[in-house]
C-alpha cells in the first residue's frame, strides 16, 4: 500500500516537535476528521531556519508532515510557499489515491504557518478601496480536502465524502 | 384440472419459494413416509407445478386428487397408491 | 521477525486436520454431487455428513442447514430471502444500527424495493434494549435481525429476550452469529432464533464457506437460482472441499469449545489489565462482561488507529482498527459512532481478537510494545495532553 519512503518517514519522521516562540504557526484539519497538522516555523533573513510539526493522523499524514518539513527547511519563504501537495506526494514516491488529501493538508499547514508569520510581521493585508466588483456566480464548490469540484448544492464531497465548507 | 375445496390431508409439504425441479423431487421423498391411501398436500407458488405434478403422478402411479388456489400459493393433493 | 497475530476475527489459520480432510476432494473424490453415477452420489453422501456436523455445532437438525459461500451470503439470504417470501404479509424490517455491512446493505437494498427499515439504536455498550425492539414492532413487521455479537466492540446481545418478543408476534428473527459460533456455545433452540448465519472463517475452516440455519421449513426466496443443490434453496455446484473443511472444523469446535473459551478469556483479561496499567487515557469499548471471550477493543486518546497498527506491524504484531483512515472509505466506524464515542477518540480505535493459538508470552510481548508505540505517536500528536478520554 505504501512506498518505502512513506514507511521510512513514518517510522523516523524528521522534525517532529514544537518550536517555542515560533515565528509562525499553521494548524489545519481537525481530529474529528482523522487528520490534524500543526506546523511551527522560525524565520531568519527571509528563510525558514527551522520547521517543526505535530501531527495527529495516519501513516500518510505523518510521512507527509515529515517530508514537507524537510523540503521547506532552509528554503526562502517564496520557495516554501510554492511547495505543492503534488511535490510532497512525489517526494514520497507517491501516495495511495485515498491518501492524497494528506499531502494537501501538509502543503496547506506549511502555507498557513508562513501566512501567520507574514501577518504577524506586516499586519493583515489592507483591503483595497472598495470597488463594486460583480460577483461571478459560483458554479462549483471545491473540496478543501481533496480539491474535487462539487455541485453548489452538495454538503459532502462526492469524491472523498468529507463535509464541504459552506 | 380438477378443483377441490377443503380437502383433508395427512401431511403437508411446503414448497413455496422452492425452485424447479424440487416440486418433482420432494413429493416423492415425502410420500415414502406416508402409508398407502394417505393424502399429501403440496404447497407451491410455481405455475409449472400445475402441469408437472399431475403428469408426475400419472407416471409414478400416484393419484392426483385436485388443487385449490390459496392466498399466496396453490395447494395440490396427492393420494399415495404405491 | 516473530509474528504475534491477534486479528482472528478477520481471518484465522486453517487447521492442519481440516486441510487434510479437504485434500482428497480436490483430485481423488472430485465428482459432481448432482450426477447420477456412484462417484456423484458418494460425494452427495459426504456433503450430507458435513451438514450433520455443522447442525450439531449449533443444536439444529441437518435439514435446517444451507451451505453458502460465506457469512455475508448467509446474511443476504436470511434478510432478503425471508423478506421477499413474506412480503404479502408485511413490509417492515428491523435491524440494529451496528449490524455487519452484509445485513445493513441487504436492508437498504430492500428499502429501495418499498420495504421499510427501522435501524434500532444501541446503548453505550452496543446493547439493544428489548423494550426498544418491542416498541419498534408494527403489525407489518416481518423480520428482525440483531447480531449475536459485534466483532468491533465484542458485545454479546440478549438474543433470547429479543427473539421471544418476535416469537410472540410471529415475526421471523435472524441473528448473524459469525462472531460467536466457535467462540461461545451457540444453540438455536436456546437462543430461540428462526435464522442464524455462520462463517467458516471464524471456525478455522477455509474462506469462501458459510452456512445459514433456518428453522423448520421456513420459507426463503432463493437468491441464487440454479438446480437441485441445497434442495432448491441455493443453486450452484457445491464447493465440496470447503464444505468438508467446514464440517471437520465444526467437529473440532464442538470438542474444543470449553477449553478454548477459558483459555482466550484468561489471555484477554491479562491483555486488558496490562493495557490499563501501562497506558493512560484509554477507553475499553463494548460491554465489560457480556462480550466475546477473546475480544479486547479500545479507543486510545490522541492517536490514530492506522498509524498505531503500522507501528505494531513493524514489531510483528497484527491487530485491527475502526479508525477513519484505516477504513478505505475514510469514514469513522459507524459502530463506534452508534455507541457514542466522540469522533476524535474513535480515531484511536484498536481491536485485538485472540484464539487458542495465542499464548501468555504473546500477550506479554504486546504489552511491551504497545505502550511504546502509543507514547511515540502521542509525542507527535498536537492534541495529546489537551483532552481527556470519554
Amino acid at each position: 500500500m505504501y512506498s518505502e519512503k512513506v514507511i521510512e518517514h513514518f517510522s523516523n519522521p524528521k522534525n517532529a516537535g514544537v518550536i517555542e516562540n515560533a515565528d509562525g504557526i499553521g494548524e489545519v484539519g481537525n481530529p474529528v476528521c482523522g487528520d490534524m497538522m500543526a506546523f511551527y516555523i522560525k524565520v531568519k533573513n527571509d528563510k525558514l531556519a527551522d520547521v517543526k510539526f505535530k501531527t495527529f493522523g495516519c501513516v500518510a499524514a505523518i510521512a507527509v508532515s515529515s517530508i514537507v518539513s524537510e523540503m521547506a527547511k532552509g528554503k526562502t519563504l517564496k520557495e516554501a510557499k510554492s511547495i505543492t501537495k503534488k511535490a510532497a506526494a512525489e517526494a514520497l514516491d507517491g501516495l495511495p489515491r485515498e491518501k492524497m488529501h494528506c499531502s494537501n493538508l501538509g502543503a496547506k499547514a506549511l502555507a498557513e504557518a508562513i501566512k501567520d508569520y507574514e501577518e504577524k510581521k506586516y499586519g493583515k493585508p489592507k483591503s483595497a478601496t472598495p470597488q463594486k466588483k460583480r460577483k461571478k456566480p459560483k458554479r462549483h464548490i471545491t473540496c478543501s480536502h481533496c480539491d474535487a469540484q462539487n455541485p453548489i448544492t452538495a454538503n459532502f464531497c462526492m469524491s472523498c465524502g468529507k463535509e464541504l465548507n459552506a | 384440472m380438477k378443483f377441490v375445496e377443503n380437502q383433508p390431508s395427512d401431511d403437508t409439504l411446503d414448497l413455496v419459494c422452492r425452485m424447479c425441479p424440487l416440486h418433482l423431487l420432494e413429493p416423492g421423498d415425502k410420500l415414502k413416509c406416508l402409508k398407502k391411501g394417505q393424502i399429501l398436500e403440496v404447497l407451491t407458488d410455481y405455475d409449472g407445478a400445475l402441469e408437472d405434478i399431475p403428469a408426475w403422478c400419472q407416471k409414478c402411479g400416484q393419484e392426483f386428487i385436485g388443487m385449490e388456489e390459496d392466498e399466496d400459493c396453490y395447494k395440490l393433493y396427492i393420494r399415495k397408491n404405491n | 521477525m516473530r509474528r504475534v497475530y491477534m486479528d482472528h476475527a478477520a481471518a484465522t489459520p486453517v487447521r492442519r486436520e481440516v486441510i487434510e480432510a479437504m485434500l482428497p476432494y480436490f483430485d481423488e473424490h472430485f465428482g459432481n454431487p448432482s450426477t447420477i453415477y456412484d462417484m456423484g452420489s458418494k460425494i452427495k453422501q459426504v456433503i450430507e455428513e458435513q451438514r450433520v456436523k455443522v447442525a450439531k455445532l449449533i443444536g439444529a437438525k441437518a435439514e435446517e442447514i444451507i451451505f453458502t459461500s460465506s457469512g455475508a451470503e448467509a446474511n443476504n439470504l436470511a434478510i432478503k430471502g425471508s423478506a421477499l417470501a413474506k412480503q404479502k404479509k408485511g413490509n417492515h424490517i428491523i435491524i440494529s444500527a451496528i449490524e455487519h455491512h452484509s445485513v445493513l446493505n441487504s436492508a437498504r437494498f430492500l428499502e429501495r424495493m418499498d420495504f421499510e427499515v427501522t435501524f434500532l439504536s444501541v446503548d453505550e455498550y452496543g446493547l439493544v434494549d428489548p423494550e426498544r425492539l418491542a416498541s419498534a414492532m408494527r403489525p407489518e413487521t416481518i423480520i428482525v435481525s440483531i447480531m449475536h455479537a459485534n466483532n468491533e466492540i465484542g458485545t454479546i446481545e440478549p438474543i433470547t429476550e429479543l427473539s421471544a418478543i418476535c416469537r410472540e408476534r410471529e415475526v421471523s428473527f435472524h441473528t448473524d452469529a459469525v462472531a460467536t459460533v466457535g467462540n461461545i456455545p451457540v444453540d438455536v433452540n436456546g437462543l430461540g432464533v428462526d435464522l442464524l448465519s455462520l462463517s467458516g472463517v471464524s471456525l478455522g475452516a477455509p474462506k469462501g464457506i458459510g452456512a445459514l440455519y433456518f428453522r423448520d421449513n421456513l420459507r426463503l426466496m432463493p437468491l441464487i437460482h440454479g438446480g437441485i443443490q441445497e434442495r432448491g434453496r441455493r443453486g450452484g455446484t457445491e464447493n465440496v472441499p470447503a464444505i468438508v473443511g467446514l464440517g471437520r472444523a465444526a467437529e473440532i469446535a464442538v470438542k474444543e469449545l470449553p477449553d478454548k473459551t477459558n483459555h482466550i478469556g484468561e489471555l484477554r483479561d491479562l491483555l486488558v489489565a496490562g493495557i490499563h496499567e501501562r497506558i493512560e487515557q484509554v477507553k475499553y469499548t463494548g460491554h465489560p462482561d457480556k462480550r466475546l471471550p477473546g475480544h479486547a477493543s479500545f479507543c486510545i486518546q490522541a492517536i490514530e488507529g492506522e498509524a498505531l497498527l503500522f507501528m505494531l506491524n513493524q514489531e510483528g504484531i497484527y491487530a485491527n482498527t475502526g479508525s477513519a483512515c484505516a477504513s478505505k472509505a475514510l469514514k469513522t466506524s459507524p459502530v463506534l459512532v452508534a455507541i457514542g464515542i466522540p469522533p476524535d477518540l474513535a480515531q484511536g480505535s484498536i481491536v485485538f481478537t485472540l484464539n487458542s493459538s495465542n499464548t501468555r508470552e504473546e500477550v506479554e510481548y504486546v504489552l511491551e510494545k504497545l505502550p511504546f508505540a502509543v507514547e511515540r505517536l502521542r509525542s507527535f500528536s498536537p492534541i495529546w495532553g489537551k483532552k481527556t478520554a470519554a
